[in-house]
């Protein structure tokens, strides 16, 4: 297979900028890209946590440097940042709106996003394809398509990759006759969809050439709904090489520095500050176990996430949860007892990891659940929500241990037993197989599958 | 030197000819503008083709004039010019009816690329419309070509699921017009009309074909009764007049 050039689309930008550029780097009508090396990280940038670095941009770097790819533009929305972005051989091109069609946008989304993860049973948005808000998410993402065809008469890309339900558009938009793939990284059940959103959703995957989705069960319900469309389902992925395992010292001296004492237990939770990661059922859980289990600690670490954040589309919703949160945690008297970190840096993640008991996923619905191959990496055992999309992945009681959330008290008896594992035979046995488990979503495992995928888009 | 008087000689014979091409350039222009007011209900290629039927009327009777102010008989050159239409209308009758007819089934057919229809016994999935023929696919995977002539001559049935619910309006933009604010306005102005249409459907904007001058699109909208059809029409094309003129630049 020749190089490709890619087009790769998503809503979160790789790079969030921390403060305004100077000069004309803001200037929309520069299109003289900005070199990154001409920053300091930390200062000036930083990378977007979450899914856009963990996964798609070391997957961009690989296919890069096997000579899969020739050159690789990712189109983003990133209002604060220059117009483009240059990054080793990825070129970074940022999409920007206005405050009042940005308003529009997120209410679309966020409205998408809570009937998908079923948040608000009250609130079902049946007419959200005829409200004036959505009429700002399509200026949105025709905007996104527009700047696209325009780099598509540049640089003739062979193949166009749009990530997640907020670009869904995007191919229909396009317009164009290359090859299309979308991958939708949500849950995926007909039932959560209203029939008023059914014909306009098909509209728009109708775009693509394939879909791909994170689990079987969303692949099948996703092809009951469009069955003409091609659907893939391929895991999400981390590079097991962006793990390292730090000394016993250095993860002492994090413990400490973030208020964890040498005989404390540690139960984990890494997801940002969102109902839906079910941070509440980690908290009940805890308050269960805190008489028993007098030195029983709870982390949770995450902030919002770019929508929320100040830096990306001040969109916030994450204030509000960890505000109940924190209300939830002194009405259950934990004061102490659980840990409200914010975002870590990935270091201090790394000795969370090997400083924790356990780690737990306790999500009300997740597309998939990445953490918990996080912990697999360090060695970790797992207790994660059977709603997610990695419990196809897990065997109750060989590599993980599966709860149901809705089930009162299910956590909290997961968590006794790894608490009561007093021989720590369980908790090896876990580890041990949640290793060999994380090879199916390893950027290796998905490297291949992905150059497999574009080889048969663009070879058909 | 040569004096104001000899460049008036030399101009003078011509003036006539410089007075009548700029008096019809500007009735043309006003023509146009004009009859694109009065057009602005109907469809694009109605409202177009009536417009530049409008610019050669005037730019015939200018050229009449011209061939006058020159000396010439224009009765001659005419009738000439009127005979070789005719010769050339008898000769081409066949291609140019397809032609016509399909000027005419792209406006008042109601099938589209993708419909299975059923026409002079034939029936298929229509995969291709050219200035000649209609070409469909049948069920056996043969492609039967139809020419277009038939489809304004004959009955046409559109067998599609819901066809009848299915209103393509097509649009073009000039290259000014930002096409992200217009389709952001559009869907704005056409929530005011959801209760004529179906709710399942949102209006769809959907690009065809784009070039440096223009981009065209087709607007669809699934209607909810079929006698609203007609009228539906009329005020989506009236909406978008109104659109476009707000929108500096916008062809229609």
């Amino acid at each position: 297979m020749a190089p490709l050039s890619l087009c790769i689309n998503t809503q979160t930008p790789l790079i969030q900028f921390l403060r305004p550029l100077e000069g004309d780097r803001l200037d929309p009508a520069s299109r003289d890209p900005t070199d990154l090396t001409t920053l300091r990280e930390g200062v000036d940038y930083r990378f977007s946590p979450g899914g856009v670095t963990r996964m798609v941009y070391p997957l961009i770097r690989r296919l890069l440097r096997e000579g899969v790819l020739s050159e690789a533009h990712w189109v983003a929305l990133n209002p604060h940042a220059p117009p483009v972005v240059r990054l080793g051989a990825t070129t970074l091109h940022n999409v920007a709106i206005d405050v009042e069609r940005m308003a529009g946008y997120g209410k679309v989304k966020e409205a998408i996003w809570s009937r998908i993860h079923e948040i608000d049973a009250t609130e079902r948005h049946d007419d959200l394809f005829w409200t004036e808000a959505f009429a700002e998410y399509a200026y949105y993402n025709r905007t996104t398509a527009e700047l696209i065809q325009t780099l598509d008469r540049e640089h003739d890309f062979d193949v166009f990759y749009v990530h997640d339900f907020q670009q869904m558009p995007v191919g229909h938009m396009l317009g164009s006759l290359k090859p299309k793939i979308f991958r939708w990284h949500i849950p995926f059940d007909v039932a959560t969809i209203p029939e008023q959103w059914r014909a306009m959703l098909t509209t728009y995957l109708d775009g693509y050439d394939v879909i791909v989705v994170s689990a079987e069960r969303y692949a099948d319900a996703l092809q009951a709904l469009h069955p003409r469309g091609k659907v893939l389902r391929l895991y999400p992925y981390l590079d097991p090489a962006d793990y390292g395992q730090p000394s016993r010292a250095t993860v002492n001296a994090t413990s400490a520095r973030l208020g964890l004492g040498p005989r404390d237990v540690v139960a984990l939770v890494v997801g940002r500050m969102d109902p839906i990661k079910g941070q509440d059922l980690a908290i009940e859980a805890v308050a269960t176990l805190a008489e028993e289990h007098p030195r029983l600690k709870l982390v949770l670490v995450g902030n919002g996430s770019f929508s929320g954040s100040s830096t990306g589309l001040g969109l916030s919703k994450s204030g509000a949860w960890r505000d109940r949160l924190e209300s939830l945690v002194r009405e259950r008297h934990l004061e102490g007892r659980v840990l409200f970190t914010g975002h870590l840096p990935q270091d201090d993640l790394d000795c969370l990891y090997e400083r924790c008991r356990f780690t737990v996923l306790p999500s009300v619905k997740e597309g998939f659940g990445l953490v918990a191959v996080e912990s697999w990496l360090h060695g970790r055992p797992t207790i994660v929500t059977d709603r997610a999309g990695i419990a196809e992945l897990i065997r109750d009681g060989v590599n993980g241990l599966l709860f149901d959330p809705e089930r009162p008290g299910d956590l909290a008896e997961k968590m006794r037993s790894l608490l009561e594992d007093r021989s720590g035979k369980l908790r090896a046995r876990l580890a041990r197989n949640g290793r060999t488990a994380s090879r199916h979503c390893s950027l290796e495992t998905a490297a291949r599958a992905e150059e497999q995928m574009l080889a048969e888009v663009t070879e058909a | 030197m040569v004096g104001l008087a000899t460049i008036w000689g030399w101009f003078a014979p011509y003036f006539p000819v410089v007075v009548i091409v700029v008096v019809t350039t500007v009735v043309a222009w006003v023509a146009d503008l004009i009859i694109g007011r009065l057009m602005r209900q109907s469809t694009p290629q109605m409202a177009r083709t009536a417009r530049r039927l409008g610019v050669v009327v005037v730019a015939v009777i200018g050229g009449t004039l011209v061939l006058q102010a020159v000396g010439l008989n224009p009765t001659v050159i005419l009738l000439v010019i009127g005979l070789l239409g005719v010769t050339v209308l008898v000769a081409l009758r066949e291609p140019l009816g397809n032609y016509g007819a399909k000027y005419f089934s792209d406006i008042y057919t109601p099938f589209k690329i993708g419909d299975t229809i059923l026409v002079q016994g034939v029936s298929g999935k229509v995969i291709e419309i050219n200035p000649m023929t209609t070409v469909l696919l049948s069920e056996n995977d043969q492609l039967i070509s139809v020419p277009n002539v038939a489809l304004i001559r004959d009955v046409v049935i559109n067998t599609s699921p819901q066809a009848w619910k299915e209103v393509a309006i097509p649009v073009s933009l000039g290259a000014t017009v930002d096409l992200p604010t217009f389709e952001s306005d559009l869907l704005k102005s056409l929530t005011k009309l959801r209760l004529r249409l179906d709710p399942r459907f949102p209006p769809v904007l959907t690009t065809k074909s784009r070039t440096a001058q223009s981009t065209d699109l087709v607007l669809t909208l699934m209607i909810r009764r079929p006698e609203d059809r007609d009228a539906i029409t009329l005020e989506v094309n009236k909406r978008l007049a109104e659109l476009l003129d707000r929108m500096r630049g916008g062809l229609r």
